[in-house]
């Protein structure tokens, strides 16, 4: 991708995010241009799912700042930024039983009262067939797997039709035929013009997909670049400290821990 | 107090002069031998009134309509006929009143207290002593509603004013000092003061004689006096209510040449009280009502179930003087009787005991 | 995505066809009951007026000089000052609650959340018991109703502030929250009983039992644009509702102003329950009973949640009070009897179920 040339839809600017004292994040610069599937890395606790609560704006940086299209992120009303960015998280709640149409139907909601309300159903079907969802159409939301109910959430993420899609895991609860699908579908996103930006846990995933991966370690930005500049050996075995090989497979990196034994726990 | 007043009146008048299953009936005052001190005596007394029976005025000079009054809470009210009236309030003293003046016949219903004999077979409108039932009211179709305050939801009192019905708000205060007074209001509600006049001066008389009987029999120094107080105690969960300034105890207390115990502590109204006060105010004489005191197990269960009440004067000499909830604070007519027969209870208890 | 069989789809359009049809059927269906039940209450009575003459009473007033008018002498007056108000009353209250307990879940994304049962009722009566205990008039006789207002207010938020944690509510923090305000605002009853005179006393246990009894016009008037404005609001809430039950974070994801809508959202409850507090008492229940009756019909979602809950409010207070003043001869059960009496076995099995299904519990 090229996309460098056009100005960022979403860039931070030295922002850092303290919860309690204890810096989560700091120092974070990113700018992120549409058509961009950006893949945000790292060990436990790095602070991804922080920086795509910061990038999505549900709260502001406690340093820097985060700038949507040039405004800081304060400046966007919810239901303007509601237009601009669809975000999926990774842990699905709904209070009540609502079908599962329903609860695609309500990724509708920032465009009711406009002339984009039109397609409406046209959109709701169509985001419900690209995440497979379409036959638990009828289903209550609660009583769906967990792996369904994510799948549900993504649908309603797609139905907001939103230059920016964020997606928090949403392989975690997936078998492989839908990661590879859901992938599938966000990249398809990407080439239509979209900015996804995509907290993943499986590197061979963010090798496969992604246009560019963001790798976090401690709260800061440790390497950003394409997948193949920063999916490399040795600078992931020190990151998740742990020693991993990287093979290259038709040009895409792929990650394999090095397994080693383990040891029963000792007894005491 | 209307709450608790309210429950559980069932006690009806017996005729004069006989026993009834709680007590013999009071007799004169001036014609029973007093104790030499009343501190003498051992044990609980019921009091019952003589007298029960309705004696209406002599002048019975027809009621001149319309009558306007303007009532206790400043209405103005025309009352144009008195053929259908309800009388009602918590202790039944209207209803009395309105029978004492000759125009019981009038009367179309009754509230709980109301229970001696002339109104007992009237349609009863309250439900726990104090609920009033607008529907229920209504269908009696009375042209004059006479109340206080002391029945509520007082938005049903207000109904009936919307509803067309003249409604004569009389004051709810209940003690001798305002009997005559209320007699007069509800006289002219009705028509007839000059019935009223005669009732009044009737009452205050007959209040008097009595009043002075008593000043024979009760010690003369204010320090002498039985220390007293009027206690309302219902069912065994422990409740109970001190009587104090305007609760309608304070006047009959004074009247009997009894020491209020709750004036000389400064208590008001009508609120719960507690052991350590009871002890604290040792009283040498508890004024009770009737069912009040049955509910609570009688002078064992009561004595069994406050230990603070045990350790008074009161207590270790069983000196309780009860009688029927719906006589002892009702005043109106039968007020000369209520004392003589709780001053009889008091200072001549061998007479009835 | 390419596997997908066609069929299940068009069967699921059908299915969510008839779902859409349910709505309006619903609230057609709650309408006529409604109706019905104002109709039979309005003719129903200790003073019996018979149903011709209740009519023949109504069209003289419209101007019509039609039917017979009531024969009693009183009739018409009990007609007009008596069992009219009372059953606009019921009506206005049960749509009230109803609806404050349908807005108070949507909030909270709880079913469990209702006026009564977490102590707004409760609050609202304290603040309403101080104004008749100390005589306040400042707003005339409105002050009853704006102190309940204030009162249910102060109780929603800190229901809210007390319960929410990481913007969820834990089920068991909210019971307890409830218990621990229901246990003050008591407190703050029974010490109003001690300072009130005799009669601030029976109003005030009057409101604790919660009763309609000796409902006037004036106070209908106090009602009635509280519970119009409070249940209009309610509707116009509904679907941003809708989407708060995806969580406080998602919600905003959808576009949502979750704090503004919050806020609304609990200014709404405490004007619905101050509407059917200040004059009414304490009716619990209602607003759990109802809502939850319309979800099992009609799904989840406010925009016909609201509105079939505030038609079924409406409905169920109606029979209820109807029994509460004919059951007994000439007596007033307190109303609020009979709703607790309904709505705490009701209570329990809801909980029972809760647990059970999955979703119930936030």
């Amino acid at each position: 991708m090229s996309a460098a040339r056009t100005r960022p839809v979403l860039e931070a600017r030295g922002a850092g995010v303290e919860r309690g004292g204890v810096p989560i994040l700091s120092g974070v610069d990113l700018d992120l241009h549409a058509g961009e599937l950006v893949a945000l890395v790292g060990p436990n606790g790095a602070g991804k799912s922080t920086l795509l609560g910061l990038l999505a704006g549900d709260f502001a940086p406690t340093t820097g700042q985060v700038r949507l299209d040039g405004q800081p992120m304060a400046d966007h009303r919810p239901r303007d930024l509601a237009r601009r960015r669809a975000v999926l998280m990774q842990h699905q709640a709904l209070a009540f039983g609502f079908h599962v149409r329903d609860v695609v139907a309500m990724g509708r909601a920032p465009w009711h009262r406009t002339e984009r309300a039109a397609a409406d159903r046209t959109v709701i079907a169509s985001a419900m067939e690209r995440a497979d969802v379409d036959h638990l159409a009828d289903r209550l939301f609660p009583t769906l797997s967990g792996g369904e109910q994510s799948r549900a959430s993504f649908a309603r993420v797609l139905a907001q039709e939103t230059p920016i899609v964020m997606l928090d895991e949403p392989t975690a609860a997936l078998d492989i035929r839908h990661q590879e699908a859901l992938l599938q579908v966000a990249r398809a996103e990407a080439r239509c013009g979209a900015l996804v930006v995509v907290v993943l846990h499986d590197l061979s995933l963010a090798g496969a997909y992604a246009d560019r991966v963001c790798l976090l370690s401690d709260g800061r930005l440790r390497a950003d670049g394409s997948p193949t500049e920063v999916l490399r050996g040795p600078l992931l075995s020190e990151v998740y400290q742990h020693p991993v090989r990287v093979i290259d497979h038709d040009g895409t990196p792929v990650v394999l821990p090095v397994r080693g034994g383990v040891g029963c726990a000792p007894s005491y | 107090m209307l709450a608790l007043a309210g429950c559980g009146i069932e006690a009806t008048t017996p005729a004069a002069g006989t026993p009834t299953a709680t007590g013999t009936t009071a007799p004169p005052l001036d014609e029973v031998t007093p104790l030499a001190d009343p501190r003498a005596w051992d044990g609980p007394v019921t009091a019952v009134p003589a007298g029960a029976a309705v004696e209406p005025v002599s002048d019975t000079g027809a009621p001149r309509l319309p009558a306007t009054v303007t009532d206790a809470q400043g209405t103005e009210v025309t009352v144009t006929d008195v053929s259908r009236v309800l009388a009602l309030d918590v202790h039944g003293t209207l209803a009395r009143t309105v029978f004492d003046l000759g125009l019981g016949e009038s009367l179309v219903g009754r509230d709980v207290s109301t229970q001696f004999d002339e109104a007992s077979d009237l349609p009863l409108v309250t439900q726990n002593g104090h609920d009033l039932n607008a529907e229920a009211i209504l269908s009696l179709d009375p042209t004059l509603i006479i109340t206080d305050t002391s029945l509520g939801p007082w938005d049903v009192v207000l109904q009936m004013r919307e509803a067309g019905i003249p409604v004569v708000v009389v004051d709810g205060d209940r003690g001798l000092d305002n009997v005559a007074a209320l007699t007069r209001e509800v006289a002219a509600a009705l028509g007839v003061p000059s019935r009223g006049e005669e009732l009044a001066t009737r009452i205050e008389r007959e209040v008097a004689a009595v009043t002075e009987q008593i000043a024979g029999v009760a010690p003369a120094a204010e320090t002498d006096r039985l220390r007293t107080v009027f206690l309302y105690v219902r069912g065994q969960a422990g409740v109970y209510y001190l009587f104090g300034e305007d609760s309608g105890a304070d006047t009959l207390i004074d009247a009997l040449g009894l020491y209020d115990v709750a004036d000389e502590i400064e208590w008001g109204g009508v609120k719960p009280v507690t052991d350590e006060a009871i002890v604290a105010a040792q009283p040498e004489l508890v004024l009770m009502m009737t069912k009040g005191l049955e509910s609570a197990g009688g002078v064992d269960g009561l004595l069994e179930r406050l230990p603070a009440l045990a350790n008074t004067p009161a207590g270790e000499h069983r000196r309780f003087v009860d009688m029927a909830d719906s006589q002892i604070l009702g005043y109106g007519p039968a007020s000369a009787d209520v004392l003589n027969a709780l001053a009889v209870a008091v200072y001549a208890p061998e007479a009835v005991a | 995505m390419t596997a997908v069989p066609a069929a299940p789809a068009s069967r699921g359009l059908a299915a969510g066809r008839l779902r859409a049809a349910r709505g309006p059927l619903l609230l057609i269906g709650l309408l006529l009951a409604l109706v019905a039940a104002l109709l039979v209450s309005a003719g129903t009575g200790q003073l019996a007026v018979p149903p011709a003459e209740v009519l023949g009473s109504v069209l003289h007033r419209l101007g019509l000089d039609a039917g017979p008018l009531p024969s009693h002498p009183q009739g018409d007056a009990t007609l007009w000052s008596v069992r009219f108000p009372r059953v606009a009353m019921a009506a206005l209250a049960g749509a009230a609650l109803a609806t404050a307990g349908a807005v108070m879940q949507g909030v909270f994304g709880n079913p469990l959340a209702e006026p009564g049962v977490v102590g707004v009722s409760s609050g609202a009566a304290v603040a309403a018991g101080a104004v008749i205990v100390f005589d306040a008039t400042a707003l005339g006789s409105w002050t009853v109703a704006a102190a309940a207002f204030a009162g249910g207010l102060v109780t929603t938020l800190l229901v809210y502030l007390l319960s929410r944690d990481g913007g969820r509510t834990e089920v068991v923090t909210l019971v307890l929250t409830g218990i621990a305000l229901n246990a003050m605002t008591s407190a703050g009853l029974s010490f109003l009983l001690f300072l009130g005179d005799q009669q601030a006393r029976e109003e005030i246990v009057f409101w604790t039992l919660g009763s309609l009894n000796g409902t006037r016009w004036s106070a209908v008037a106090i009602v009635a644009p509280l519970a119009v404005v409070g249940v209009a609001a309610a509707v116009a809430l509904a679907r941003p509702l809708d989407l708060l039950s995806l969580g406080d974070r998602a919600a905003r994801h959808v576009g949502v102003d979750v704090e503004r809508l919050r806020l609304v959202a609990i200014v709404v409850v405490a004007l619905l329950t101050a509407a059917a507090v200040s004059f009414c008492g304490i009716i619990a229940f209602v607003g759990l009973v109802v809502p939850h009756l319309v979800r099992m019909v009609a799904g989840p979602g406010h925009r016909l949640l609201i509105p079939a809950s505030a038609l079924g409010g409406a409905l169920l207070l109606v029979c209820a009070d109807l029994w509460a003043r004919t059951a007994v001869q000439n007596a007033d059960l307190p109303i609020g009897l009979l709703t607790s009496l309904v709505g705490g076995p009701f209570f329990f099995w809801l909980i029972r179920r809760s647990r059970r299904t999955a979703g119930g519990w936030a």
